[in-house]
């Protein structure tokens, strides 16, 4: 029996071979993409104040907002990054038709069954404060806090995203961390 | 202090960390996969839907018609009304009146306000001003002389 050659491991996509794959037709290249972003996006979402119920409609959305824009992607940020500022704008459209705005719901964080249930319990009470307190901040604020401490994206990153300066999003970032802190005290 | 502002933002992240990853993992991504593609593959089948301009010739025409006469509606309420010439008008034979009736006619012109006098369509005295009836009237008296 040969002995078995060594595997090389085949090098995934880019984001920017599977756009151009997907506009070339090809739909495995869409659902990968929908893959390797959808839990970021949900997380971004999430905590952006989209209620769990919603959270597939508004990711579909998204995705789907992002494939007909595509043309428009001309790489100032990486994909996902661009994507989490589409979600934002579908978000917000989504809470203008509702007229509702509902954070990550306490009981859903409850449901989990690892760890000490008090210490569960203290945790997720205070995430549910901190989505409230998010809910209270103006969008841009909120949008950076997130993309910087939830998603750990640079300021120059955040900034290309949002069509501002990087000292302009660190400024937002403070503000809302200085908002946060006082929700959370 | 600076060790406690420290601990409340390493708190702050780990909290923004945590924030919406329950929710997320219980995202089922291939099912959203599949449903995102399903709406891509039906969007391409979907025919596009035609814009205003590119709407059959007819609709255009009709649109273009109902505009003219719509802007013909807007002009006539900008002018004011123009007499109209073909006015009904009562026949009177002028030949046939004396001077004195062609004077009593031709004050009743001249006084202001006075109502619209008899007119004959075969002369046209409407059309006349005072000053040429005046000029007729002397040319009647002229011949009755």
């Amino acid at each position: 029996m040969p002995p078995a050659e060594p595997v090389a491991a085949v090098p995934s996509p880019t984001d920017a071979a599977l756009i151009a794959a997907w506009q070339g037709g090809d739909e495995q290249a869409a659902a990968e993409l929908v893959r390797r972003h959808a839990r970021a996006l949900a997380r971004f979402l999430a905590g952006a104040g989209a209620p769990e119920a919603d959270l597939d409609d508004v990711v579909q959305e998204t995705f789907i907002r992002a494939f007909r824009a595509v043309a428009t992607f001309r790489g100032q940020c990486r994909f996902r990054t661009w994507l989490l500022t589409i979600g934002g704008n579908v978000l917000k459209d989504a809470h203008r038709r509702a007229k509702r705005s509902r954070v990550v719901p306490l009981g859903d964080d409850l449901r989990s069954t690892d760890g000490d249930p008090h210490e569960r319990a203290v945790a997720a009470e205070a995430e549910g404060r901190l989505g409230e307190g998010l809910q209270q901040l103006p969008r841009l604020q909120r949008e950076v806090f997130l993309l910087r401490a939830q998603q750990g994206l640079e300021y120059e990153e955040i900034a290309a995203a949002l069509g501002t300066t990087p000292g302009a999003a660190r400024v937002h970032y403070h503000h809302a961390v200085k908002r946060l802190k006082e929700c959370l005290k | 202090m600076k060790d406690d502002a420290t601990f409340h933002d390493a708190k702050l992240h780990e909290l923004a960390q945590r924030l919406g990853t329950r929710a997320a993992e219980r995202l089922d991504v291939d099912r959203t996969a599949h449903a995102v593609v399903a709406r891509l593959r039906e969007e391409a089948r979907a025919p596009a839907r035609p814009s205003v301009w590119s709407r059959p010739a007819w609709l255009k025409i009709a649109a273009a018609l109902v505009v003219v006469a719509g802007a013909g509606v807007v002009a006539r309420g900008m002018w004011p009304a123009r007499p109209s010439a073909a006015a009904p008008v009562e026949t009177v034979d002028l030949s046939g009146m004396s001077a004195p009736q062609l004077r009593e006619l031709l004050r009743s012109v001249e006084q202001p306000g006075a109502p619209e006098p008899v007119s004959s369509q075969d002369v046209g005295l409407e059309d006349l001003s005072p000053a040429q009836l005046r000029a007729l009237l002397a040319s009647l008296e002229t011949e009755t002389s």
